[in-house]
């Protein structure tokens, strides 16, 4: 079954697209990260998978095959937006109420135990916690619901780095106790590298990478080859490259995992963040014609 | 995993009713007590100063023999006192548009303004669900509310309907009275809910909402209730204090008379129009010592007074209230639809 499912998908607000063209097919099970520079369309995903926003074109099925937005896509995902929208002027209390209220499931008592875990008072306003227990608060409200889809909208971003550490750690802990699929949007790679398994890379409304962080990891090479040598006569698709004296490095993504490497050139594995700030500066520095066209 | 791979495919039973009534009335139980104190605060005025009145006019009715100069000059006095509406006339006036706009204009606005949409319409019960339950209570509860206060504007003003002074049907009374009243506020309420959709944010779309319900009740008043029904026409000088008079004109032999050929005439015999209010004065010097009315009457003329009588009252409210509620209804309809379409 696919949590995700896109064919096509694209948003426009006005003449612009901040998504287009998005085909994605996201198995469950998966911590699924999705990165990119600001304005790449993270955001404008997120929101048509939980069905604030509709597609402009193409389409989106979520959990096996429920169209984005509706009921049964609803009561199976649960969402938590970067500001952590709770009603300020609300206790903890009269939050649980109301999520208890707005669902067909919710663990009222496994979201108390969880709070007082964490020590936030039932009592409390919500607007007067701190930003940490904001954030997981909110977390609470969306677990208690028993999601079998999770999705985080840049959640950790506002977070000191404990409380960072605090709030990943439930997610994951929820993922291995309920099974629930996360969908997250960061900015922080690092953290994605300790946690994520599935990596989507949007650059200007367009995704540029999906897949198993395995299989991403498997299917690029930083290689070490002479300045005069070509990769793209090889096949491969040269990402990044940097001159370092009569060599050149460069980040190549093989066309099938396994590729010998011509003699005299020398190959070592590449990490998520290495890879990611690869793809996201070749962005920065090249615009994509197709989308300047679009736009025009 | 195994978790995932049954997903249900059959129609969910949705989130009842009754439990999305209880997030409505949590989260408006606050604004539902500032509407209902500043009501109850306006309440305890007008059952002050209408004890007063009241008490007032029962001793104007005692007093006998009722022709005689000591009760016109009590009959004056009252009517000086209490015929002026004032700043509580102004307030009342507006009460049904500004409860109905503050309370409306919110539901979805402050949602939007605060980002809470984000958490409100991704929970299972879904936005459509939430807002029919935020909306229909809100709206039903605005009426009722400004009907039941309309009992008490109603009670207060009976001695101005009974002494003539006011006619129920006068557009300063007839708005906030009876279930036109309720309409009114609905109509405000609904205003309020599509304006906050469409600004996002509470402030402009309170002030929007009440300055178009201005509008409505401006037109109401000045254009559309004196046709709800074709008025009457009488001959008689004297209309009861009751029925609400429009317009008057002459005629001779059944056929209206311009206004200006009835001005020739008088002038005639020395009668001066003054200004443009029709009313006629005596030229000094040339004064014939006679009424210029009679002078017509004695002529031949008849004057005739289209009025709305005060029997029209109650069918007048069920018009008014009927296209104010199918209004907000249309209203409503639009604004759910909408949401339901737009991005968030």
């Amino acid at each position: 079954m696919n949590v995700l499912e896109a064919v096509g998908l694209g948003r426009r607000y006005g003449t612009t697209w901040a998504l287009r063209e998005c085909t994605l097919s996201v198995p469950a099970g998966h911590l699924v990260a999705v990165v990119g520079p600001n304005g790449a369309g993270k955001s404008t995903l997120l929101n048509l998978v939980v069905g604030l926003s509709r597609p402009s074109a193409g389409h989106l099925t979520v959990l096996g095959g429920h169209p984005a937005g509706s009921l049964a896509a609803l009561d199976g995902i649960a969402f938590v937006a970067q500001d952590m929208s709770v009603y300020r002027h609300l206790t903890v209390t009269d939050m649980l109420h109301l999520t208890r209220n707005l669902n067909r499931r919710f663990d009222t008592a496994y979201a108390r135990t969880r709070l007082d875990e964490l020590g936030i008072h039932l009592t409390q306003k919500a607007g007067r916690l701190s930003g940490g227990q904001q954030a997981q608060l909110s977390l609470t409200l969306a677990l208690a619901r028993h999601p079998r889809l999770l999705v985080l909208d840049e959640p950790t971003a506002s977070l000191d780095p404990l409380a960072r550490h605090d709030f990943m750690g439930a997610v994951m802990t929820a993922m291995v106790d309920d099974g629930v699929s996360v969908v997250l949007s960061s900015h922080m790679l690092a953290e994605l590298e300790r946690v994520a398994d599935y990596l989507v890379l949007l650059a200007r409304g367009r995704v540029r990478l999906a897949g198993t962080v395995e299989d991403l990891l498997a299917a690029h090479r930083l290689v070490t080859v002479p300045a005069d040598a070509s990769s793209r006569a090889l096949g491969w698709e040269v990402v990044e490259r940097s001159a370092a004296g009569s060599m050149t490095h460069q980040l190549i993504r093989l066309p099938s995992v396994g590729s010998p490497l011509p003699p005299g050139w020398q190959a070592r594995p590449v990490g998520i963040e290495e890879l990611t700030l690869a793809y996201l500066r070749e962005n920065a520095a090249a615009p994509i014609p197709t989308l300047a066209g679009a736009i025009r | 995993m195994t978790a995932l791979a049954a997903a249900p495919l059959m129609p969910l039973r949705p989130v009842p009713w009754t439990r999305l009534a209880w997030v409505t009335w949590r989260r408006y139980r606050a604004t539902l007590a500032g509407v209902t104190g500043v009501l109850a605060a306006l309440a305890a005025y007008l059952v002050v100063s209408g004890e007063r009145m009241h008490s007032a006019y029962a001793t104007l009715s005692a007093c006998r023999p009722a022709h005689s100069a000591r009760c016109a000059f009590a009959y004056q006095t009252f009517h000086d006192t209490y015929s002026q509406p004032g700043i509580l006339g102004v307030v009342l006036l507006f009460l049904p548009g500004i409860v109905g706009a503050f309370a409306g204009a919110p539901v979805l606005a402050r949602e939007l303004e605060t980002g809470t949409f984000r958490y409100a319409w991704t929970q299972g019960a879904g936005r459509m669900r939430w807002a029919i339950a935020a909306t229909i209570p809100g709206a039903v509860g605005v009426a009722a509310i400004i009907g039941i206060f309309g009992l008490l504007v109603t009670w207060y003003n009976t001695p101005l309907y009974d002494s003539g002074i006011t006619p129920r049907l006068h557009a300063t009374v007839f708005p906030v009275t009876g279930i036109a009243a309720a309409g009114w506020a609905l109509a405000g309420f609904s205003l309020g809910a599509l304006a906050g959709l469409l600004w996002r944010r509470v402030l402009p779309a309170l002030a929007t909402a009440f300055a178009v319900w201005f509008g409505l009740a401006f037109l109401a008043a000045n254009q559309l209730r004196a046709h709800y029904r074709a008025p009457l026409t009488t001959a008689s000088l004297q209309l009861p204090g009751s029925d609400l008079s429009l317009n008057q004109w002459w005629a001779r032999h059944g056929a209206r008379v311009p206004a200006d050929r009835i001005n020739h005439i008088l002038q005639a015999v020395g009668f001066q129009q003054s200004g443009s209010s029709g009313k006629v004065t005596v030229q000094p010097g040339s004064a014939p010592s006679i009424d210029p009315v009679h002078y017509l009457l004695r002529r031949g003329y008849t004057q005739i007074t289209s009025y709305q009588p005060d029997s029209r009252y109650w069918p007048f409210q069920w018009i008014e209230f009927g296209w104010l509620t199918a209004l907000s209804a249309a209203l409503l309809a639009v604004t759910l639809w909408t949401l339901r379409r737009r991005p968030a």
